[in-house]
């Protein structure tokens, strides 16, 4: 279960790092095809006029699936900012409490996100919305990949609560001593 | 329920939910909803699915994870050695010798880097062992540091400019622009201190190392110069209508691969950490602002930045009561939070308010940065604070000590910035425009 739970989050991270690698090459194809072109009317000849088609709309819809396929590995490496002020001073049982208690809180709002984008997904996928772009894409497709990065955040929480409620420290809350031990003594 | 009331639970909700650790964008997600809940009968869920698309679905918002790359890259690069070996011949004679290292380092670092804590991080790594090891005061080393660290946000390009630029509809081009002259301003005036305090304190300065030869200088350039042409070619571009934000970025990725790939530094595995951190960096970002844009939604419907708006409008301050009212309000903000949760809190709230007041929005992006930019360096929370606790070991509250001169400057800064706007607005008004 460990590992299958570990695979999905480094997958959907994997998944991130792709849509950012594919903004940087598309983006550069771009530049490049706008400097080619310059070179070659300086020098007198027809433009090649090579251009990524709506790449302004596909670049939204990458940067979405960057954003949102990282909340898992982002949680789980103590990513996401949080204030931890109070945490020194309640001790080992009230740091545990503390962090069921937020992991509740954020399950449940994690979980009203991730259904409120399914019917969402839904929505748009019976009325057969598409891009406004050059290239038509349904929208229900990259509005999806939000959906899954949701559901799979939503499960790395209840994931974190469970290991919590074992009694152990939840991933993030090691990251977070890990980098406080680095850091010296405060 | 009076509005009143709406506030106070509102405010309560929010302290309450960060004073117990969560998350920052679950907590302002949970206010938005808490508000949506207590002020509208609107259906919650379906403007919170749309807000959360709408809020991330925008092109300019790629700029983000490019120039977060970049850094990520360059931090992971020689870079760091190359700038200290570069700027050390040419600070030796002057008043304070080398500690201008850090506050050059950083001012170069930082435009070629949106994020203070990485600049803070890549200069300091080079800069703090080897200040100690030629005998230099290390409450300086470390104090300007810190404040030049900062410089990381307001010399663009910049992420917390992005993200004001993203969640105000601002151009970030213009944005980024309007950073520049305040970012050199500001190092110009820790450099007078570093050399006012230096001259005031002879015992506590090293002896000059003799004056560098040409040859010297000649080869300190050849150390400065990738990153230099990497300054040129992302800020000029996007000077020059050239490119958008990140079309340079981009240029700005792949200029770092380059340099990185020749100097050497950069291999397979910390190609991939640097990506990852990216996505990760991006991540966190991305989750503050997608909550804060449902945050601004659901105050929208409780009317609360109108009130507050139109209140500020009948008493008829003047603009500098209200900034020096916000710049008081920030201070405090800035002990408990990070900066881009104060950018974010400050457009879903205060700028109805703000832009009532007849407050310029570029201008004042450049206003908020340079509070932010307070708030890294004062403790308990300050993330430039946090890097150089890792980097030296010593105590949060030490640092932040020998900090407070560069807090005081700041402050100054923002005083020098309200009365002469035209050192953030005039070179975004001489952009070509595309």
């Amino acid at each position: 279960m460990r590992k299958a739970l570990d695979t999905v989050y480094g997958a959907a991270l994997a998944g991130a790092c792709l849509a950012m690698v594919t903004i940087a090459g598309l983006v550069l194809i771009q530049v490049l095809g706008r400097v080619v072109d310059e070179v070659l009317k300086d020098l007198g000849m027809a433009r090649l006029g090579i251009s990524v088609p709506s790449l302004a709309e596909f670049g939204g819809f990458l940067f979405v699936a960057a954003a949102v396929l990282a909340l898992p590995a982002t949680l789980r490496a103590a990513g996401h900012v949080r204030v931890t002020l109070i945490l020194r001073g309640v001790g080992p049982l009230g740091n545990r409490v503390l962090a069921a208690v937020v992991l509740v809180v954020a399950i449940g709002i994690a979980g009203f996100m991730a259904w409120h984008v399914i019917l969402d997904v839904l929505d748009a996928y019976r009325s057969g919305s598409v891009s406004y772009g050059r290239i038509v894409v349904p929208i229900w497709i990259p509005k999806a990949v939000m959906a899954v990065g949701l559901v799979v955040f939503t499960v790395a929480l209840v994931d974190e609560l469970v290991t919590a409620l074992r009694g152990h420290d939840p991933a993030f809350r090691a990251a977070e001593r890990a980098r406080d031990v680095q850091a010296g003594p405060r | 329920m009076d509005i009143t009331t709406l506030s106070i639970i509102l405010l309560a909700v929010l302290f309450g939910l960060l004073l117990l650790g969560l998350w920052v964008g679950f907590a302002l997600l949970a206010v938005g909803l808490v508000a949506m809940e207590l002020a509208t009968t609107a259906p919650t869920g379906t403007i919170l699915a749309t807000r959360l698309w709408g809020s991330l679905n925008v092109w300019d918002l790629t700029a983000l994870p490019m120039f977060i790359w970049m850094g990520e890259i360059l931090f992971r690069s020689r870079l760091s050695s190359d700038l200290f070996t570069g700027l050390s011949p040419f600070t030796r004679r002057l008043p304070g010798g080398l500690l201008h290292v850090n506050i050059l380092g950083c001012a170069l670092f930082a435009a070629v880097s949106g994020s203070s804590a990485a600049t803070t991080a890549t200069v300091g790594r080079m800069s703090l062992p080897e200040l100690k090891s030629r005998g230099y005061d290390m409450r300086m080393a470390i104090g300007t540091l810190a404040g030049s660290g900062t410089f990381g946000f307001l010399i663009p390009p910049s992420i917390i400019l992005i993200v004001y630029g993203a969640a105000t509809e601002q151009s970030i081009a213009r944005l980024f622009l309007a950073g520049l002259l305040p970012g050199l301003m500001l190092a110009a005036m820790f450099a007078g201190y570093v050399m006012l305090w230096s001259l005031l304190h002879r015992d506590r300065v090293p002896a000059p190392e003799p004056r560098p030869t040409l040859r010297q200088r000649v080869r300190a350039l050849g150390f400065l110069l990738p990153t230099v042409l990497l300054i040129v070619a992302v800020i000029g571009s996007i000077y020059g209508g050239l490119a958008s934000p990140t079309e340079a970025a981009v240029v700005g990725v792949a200029g770092a691969l380059a340099i990185s790939g020749l100097t050497g530094g950069l291999d397979r595995d910390s190609l991939i950490e640097a990506l990852r951190g990216a996505a990760m960096t991006t991540c966190m970002i991305a989750f503050i602002l997608a909550g804060a844009s449902f945050l601004t939604v659901a105050m929208g419907f409780t009317g609360i930045p109108r009130t507050l708006a139109a209140w500020i409008g009948e008493q008829g301050y003047s603009q500098f009561a209200l900034l020096s009212a916000l710049l008081v309000f920030f201070i405090v903000l800035g002990f408990f939070l990070d900066g881009i949760s104060i950018v974010v809190l400050t457009t879903s709230v205060i700028l109805p308010m703000v832009t009532t007041a007849g407050i310029d929005p570029i201008w004042f992006g450049i206003f908020l940065v340079l509070v932010v930019e307070m708030s890294q360096i004062t403790p308990p929370v300050g993330f430039n604070l946090f890097v150089l606790q890792s980097i030296t070991g010593r105590g949060i509250f030490e640092i932040a000590a020998m900090a407070l001169p560069f807090f005081l400057i700041l402050v100054l800064a923002t005083a020098v910035l309200s009365i002469f706007p035209e050192i953030a607005l005039w070179l975004p008004g001489t952009m070509m425009s595309r």
